[in-house]
């Protein structure tokens, strides 16, 4: 290797008229009106029950943990999960709707807020948080996934770095399907930093098959399910 | 300016060496039982998981359907797409081949003098040989994928699309570990394994300064990245260091938000059974003022690498509908005897047989199209609808193809073409237009059947030898006929 280096900007741009005029020339002249139409799958429509019941039920065949609770139980319920754990220490997001939950909680766990940048803080993220509470946006029945939106309260490793979650679901913002979601939502207008899915514990099958929790995320989810 | 000097992919050899490779894994008993059981389990699960065969079937033409309107407007959804990951603060960079997105990549983390990188499960990646690329100037490149981080642990490539490391049992892993961690002690508990990954990487998540990963989904429509994972990994490598580069092939952009849903449900379903992966994460740019975590810097990395050339012919173009879900490879009866090292590609199965004769180019992969029975299954499991076996055939006439017959649709046309077997198809051909050739054929084959030789170089290394009748069927049907008269 010689030190003068190939100019990456200019072997981009040759790249990509290249690769452009190579697509263009196959797709001259093409009728996009004229392409089949696409009929999606017609689903049965669920009631609010069976799609709680089916969001539960998905959520724990993928080993989440859900308690139904309600907004002044929350404490009480983190407390006692806390304890179970042996864990004295939940990390949460500058939200104002959890300060009444954080002030609720046992007194002897120890509460801190989310309120530093993760750039010199890893170790302290990867190695001294032990639990984490986020919020999320709403959550879709068939596949039982829960929608976070972070933001700059509710950063993103809130939700992936400390081994338990929890996170505090509202049963009323529950959609059938991602579809249905994405349309009542008009997603595709405004979408933040990122959105992420979640669908239970951090996982993986890579050794012979073998399921396994807590392979890089959260080993818990706990959903706390609000207003069933 | 300097040129980039291209390098030949280090997989060109080893899929030339694709016989082989198949007698010597073919040989291996413990390779075979653990693809058995593997292929077993991921077929068990795809069934569980489409209770409609209704529904299975009108997402199958949707989804297929979705996959073809966006090749259809391809470059103009990758300008879309530039634009607007451009305007979400994302760069684009496009490469033609592997050596391009390799110096890309590498130029990008010498740039923020990045030393150790992460790296979520990305194929793409693997067929660049990114980090032998990456080795080579000093960049400490580490797999996060449990299975990922396995074979890499063994000097290994992935076996499998989904599961990289399927072709090794946990027995194996366990003495892996045993060798390559220190302070591990034996064990084949697969939690206690996992466990131990877990420990070892969360250090490196934490330390990296670069993040690779892959890409599911590329939305046109919104400039939005998509990730299917159940790990974690791919989320930790692309919220926690501060550089975060992507790379994909050019076929992975879709129009609208509205195709992910579809194509997510089938993907997931179809590789693993699952009704969704444990996280579907959707990177739309990179981190903002005010904002506490995720990389400063996004990149996302195009690769061409002889897509365009499937892209460039009707039929072939078809290959480029493929989502990675596997299930071609899950349901092969060839793969499952041979395993997934022995195509010596980085795709291997169904898939890898119809996408490396444009990667690799048919001089070194035209072995690869005839190592199927052509019994249909990849076919009738592919979430997308491609016709597998049609396209093999196809592949081997090119690969058979004079290497001057315009015009060239493939690079490498003719590299399997024997002059001697054209020669006998040419002569077959003659002797079954003209009834008095046939007749005179067999009229010689069965008088001098003694003449038949006991080895047939391949066809007898495995089988007896062919022996003609004493008689052929006309001459039997007739005698019987004239039994009958006389009668």
């Amino acid at each position: 290797m010689t030190n003068t280096k190939a100019d990456i900007k200019a072997v981009s741009n040759t790249a990509r008229g290249n690769i452009l005029a190579k697509l263009k020339a196959e797709v001259n002249g093409a009728d996009y009106d004229k392409l089949p139409k696409e009929i999606p799958y017609d689903y049965p429509e669920f009631s609010r029950e069976e799609n709680l019941a089916q969001f539960i039920s998905e959520l724990e065949k993928n080993h989440a943990q859900v308690i139904k609770t309600t907004k002044d139980n929350m404490a009480e319920v983190i407390s006692e999960q806390l304890a179970a754990l042996n864990i004295t220490k939940l990390l949460y997001g500058e939200n104002d709707a959890h300060r009444e939950v954080i002030n609720g909680l046992d007194n002897k766990i120890e509460s801190q807020v989310y309120d530093f940048s993760i750039d010199n803080n890893k170790e302290m993220l990867f190695n001294e948080c032990p639990a984490a509470l986020s919020s999320s946006r709403c959550s879709i029945a068939a596949t039982g996934s829960i929608v976070l939106w972070p933001d700059e309260n509710e950063p993103r490793s809130l939700s992936l770095v400390p081994p338990v979650h929890f996170v505090i679901v509202d049963a009323n913002n529950l959609y059938a399907d991602f579809a249905s979601l994405i349309t009542a939502q008009q997603w595709q207008d405004k979408l933040p930093t990122n959105v992420v899915l979640i669908s239970g514990p951090s996982k993986t099958a890579d050794i012979q098959q073998t399921l396994a929790y807590g392979a890089h995320g959260p080993k818990a989810l706990i959903v706390l399910l609000l207003n069933i | 300016m300097k040129h980039i000097i291209e390098e030949e992919s280090k997989y060109a050899a080893s899929a030339k060496a694709f016989r082989a490779n198949v007698t010597r894994d073919l040989g291996n008993e413990e390779l075979r039982s653990n693809f058995r059981g593997a292929m077993d389990y991921l077929m068990d699960k795809r069934k569980g998981a489409f209770s409609s065969e209704d529904e299975l079937e009108v997402l199958r033409e949707q989804c297929k359907l979705i996959k073809q309107r966006c090749l259809a407007k391809l470059p103009h959804l990758l300008e879309q797409l530039e634009g607007n990951l451009e305007k979400n603060g994302i760069k684009v960079h496009w490469a033609e081949t592997i050596t391009e997105a390799n110096e890309i990549i590498a130029q990008l983390i010498a740039q923020k003098k990045g030393k150790s990188v992460v790296k979520g499960k990305s194929m793409v990646s693997e067929e660049t040989a990114l980090n032998d690329y990456l080795e080579e100037r000093n960049v400490e490149c580490l797999e996060s994928d449990m299975g990922e981080y396995i074979v890499q642990l063994a000097k290994e490539h992935p076996s499998h699309i989904i599961m990289p490391a399927i072709h090794q049992n946990k027995k194996q892993v366990a003495k892996l570990f045993a060798d390559n961690i220190e302070g591990f002690e034996y064990s084949t508990d697969v939690d206690t394994l996992i466990q131990q990954g877990r420990t070892v990487l969360r250090d490196k998540f934490c330390q990296a300064d670069v993040g690779i990963s892959g890409v599911n989904f590329a939305v046109a429509e919104t400039g939005t990245l998509c990730l299917v994972e159940n790990e974690g990994n791919g989320r930790m490598c692309t919220t926690i260091p501060d550089l975060h580069i992507a790379i994909t092939g050019i076929e992975k952009v879709i129009e609208h938000l509205a195709d992910v849903p579809p194509l997510l449900s089938l993907l997931t379903r179809s590789a693993t059974g699952q009704a969704i992966s444990t996280y579907f994460n959707m990177i739309n740019s990179p981190r903002k003022p005010g904002e506490k975590d995720g990389p400063q810097e996004v990149h996302l990395v195009l690769l061409d690498n002889g897509r365009s050339q499937a892209f460039a012919d009707e039929e072939l173009r078809q290959t480029l509908q493929c989502i990675r879900c596997g299930a071609c490879m899950n349901h092969c009866p060839v793969y499952t005897r041979i395993g997934g090292h022995a195509y010596g590609t980085v795709y291997p199965g169904p898939i890898g047989k119809m996408i490396s004769p444009h990667m690799l180019g048919l001089d070194a992969t035209s072995n690869l199209p005839t190592a199927s029975t052509l019994c249909g299954a990849c076919g009738e499991v592919c979430p997308v609808k491609i016709p597998i076996p049609k396209i093999l055939l196809r592949l081997r006439q090119e690969s058979v193809k004079p290497k001057s017959q315009q015009p060239e649709v493939m690079k490498g046309q003719g590299a399997g073409r024997n002059n001697v077997e054209a020669l006998i198809w040419k002569v077959w051909a003659q002797v079954h237009k003209s009834p008095k050739l046939y007749a005179l054929s067999m009229w010689g084959l069965t008088r001098f059947r003694f003449l038949m030789p006991k080895k047939l170089g391949g066809w007898t290394s495995v089988r007896t030898a062919p022996k003609p009748a004493a008689a052929t069927l006309h001459e039997r049907i007739k005698s019987k006929q004239s039994q009958h008269g006389r009668g």
